[in-house]
């Protein structure tokens, strides 16, 4: 029993006199000033940070403003370009081919929607100056029955059918026609009375 | 070692910006009852001076809250506690316990006696490794005989009398569990 309690009493008492290795403040201090460098080098100060943020935002704002600025004037340019058709359309064309549309910008402001217009390349460029050229009048479509009929008498002259084509003229015609034909019939029942009368 | 430490002081005060956290005066002051407590737990000089290292390397990474700290002393015994604990899982503490016991021996003795005195010693550290956790905890604080029981009560987040509760019933089971051992015998 008094062994037991000896025992544990001497075993705390082990651990309560436990002493550390001569110059244990003097190692800790050196071992903390170490790792505490090891961290600082490992990680870059904030002040860099603070510098790398700075450059990389002022770069996106400058591309940003680029963008934009390249966007507005083609914009402008497609707006503008519909006025002047016929004579630039082969240069603009060329021109568009070559260069991305950096041209004047136009004094006044075209309310259009932000839109972003990528540079031309010489197979947009062609399609655009086709798309631009003026349009023609529709092609002839094939002449009726009739008027190739009509077309058929003018050219062959006849007076008489050209005669016909004037209804003054038919109106007279078939007056005369009329008048004939009642003539006919008035001379022809003449003619049937007269041998049914007595000519012995 | 004043110089050095001197200049410690001056490169940890440029370094941390805040004048009234002097890393060397902590050393200083709380370095031989931070080694206590990890050695209580490691039972190894080494081991528990690399604890006490890494509580002030702690105290270099937390300090901007460090402010916040009431009670200086309870803040690095609790990291210096469980910093020990955490090393302890790794190590093997048998062969540590063993090389402990026969330190704690009287050297004086003849050769057999000593050898039994130390496998006494070593059967009183297994039992108290196999003590509730609470209790064990207890037991090797109120070991370092420099913590009060209201220090005691803050680092084990328990009562000052739930912690002298404890106190008692960890060495009245230790005590039972070594005579038991003995009586087998």
């Amino acid at each position: 029993m008094i062994n037991s309690e000896e025992t544990i009493g001497k075993v705390l008492a082990g651990l309560r006199d436990a002493q550390a290795s001569p110059g244990l403040e003097r190692r800790i201090l050196a071992t903390v000033e170490v790792r505490t460098s090891q961290r600082q080098a490992a990680k870059p100060s904030w002040t860099w940070g603070v510098a790398i943020v700075s450059v990389v935002a002022a770069c996106l704002f400058l591309a940003i403003t680029a963008i934009y600025r390249h966007g507005q004037p083609s914009t402008q340019a497609q707006h503008h370009a519909a006025p002047a058709e016929s004579a630039g359309d082969a240069q603009e064309a060329l021109l568009l081919s070559q260069k991305p549309l950096t041209s004047t910008r136009s004094p006044i402001r075209v309310a259009t929607p932000m839109r972003r217009v990528k540079t031309i390349s010489a197979e947009e460029a062609v399609l655009l100056r086709d798309m631009r050229v003026p349009s023609h009048p529709a092609p002839e479509a094939p002449l009726t029955n009739e008027e190739k009929l009509l077309l058929r008498a003018v050219h062959l002259g006849d007076p008489q059918v050209m005669a016909m084509l004037n209804p003054e003229v038919q109106a007279r015609e078939e007056a005369e026609s009329e008048a004939e034909f009642q003539k006919f019939v008035d001379q022809s029942s003449k003619d049937i009375q007269e041998p049914n009368q007595p000519t012995e | 070692m004043a110089s050095v430490e001197g200049g410690s002081l001056v490169l940890f005060s440029t370094e941390i910006a805040q004048p009234e956290i002097d890393i060397a005066a902590l050393v200083v002051t709380y370095s031989r009852l931070l080694f206590r407590v990890a050695h209580s737990v490691l039972r190894n000089q080494a081991e528990a001076e690399d604890v006490v290292q890494d509580v002030f390397v702690r105290v270099i990474e937390s300090r901007r809250s460090i402010q916040a700290i009431r009670d200086m002393r309870v803040w690095l015994v609790r990291i210096a506690w469980n910093l020990a604990l955490d090393r302890r899982r790794r190590i093997r503490p048998e062969q540590i316990d063993e090389s402990f016991a026969e330190s704690l021996a009287t050297n004086t003795a003849p050769a057999d006696e000593r050898l039994a005195e130390a496998q006494r010693m070593s059967s009183v550290l297994r039992e108290m490794d196999r003590l509730p956790r609470a209790e064990r905890c207890v037991l090797l604080l109120s070991a370092i005989g420099e913590l009060g029981t209201a220090e005691m009560a803050k680092v084990v987040g328990r009562s000052e009398s739930a912690v002298r509760a404890l106190l008692f019933r960890a060495r009245t089971r230790l005590r039972e569990r070594l005579e038991e051992q003995g009586g087998g015998r």
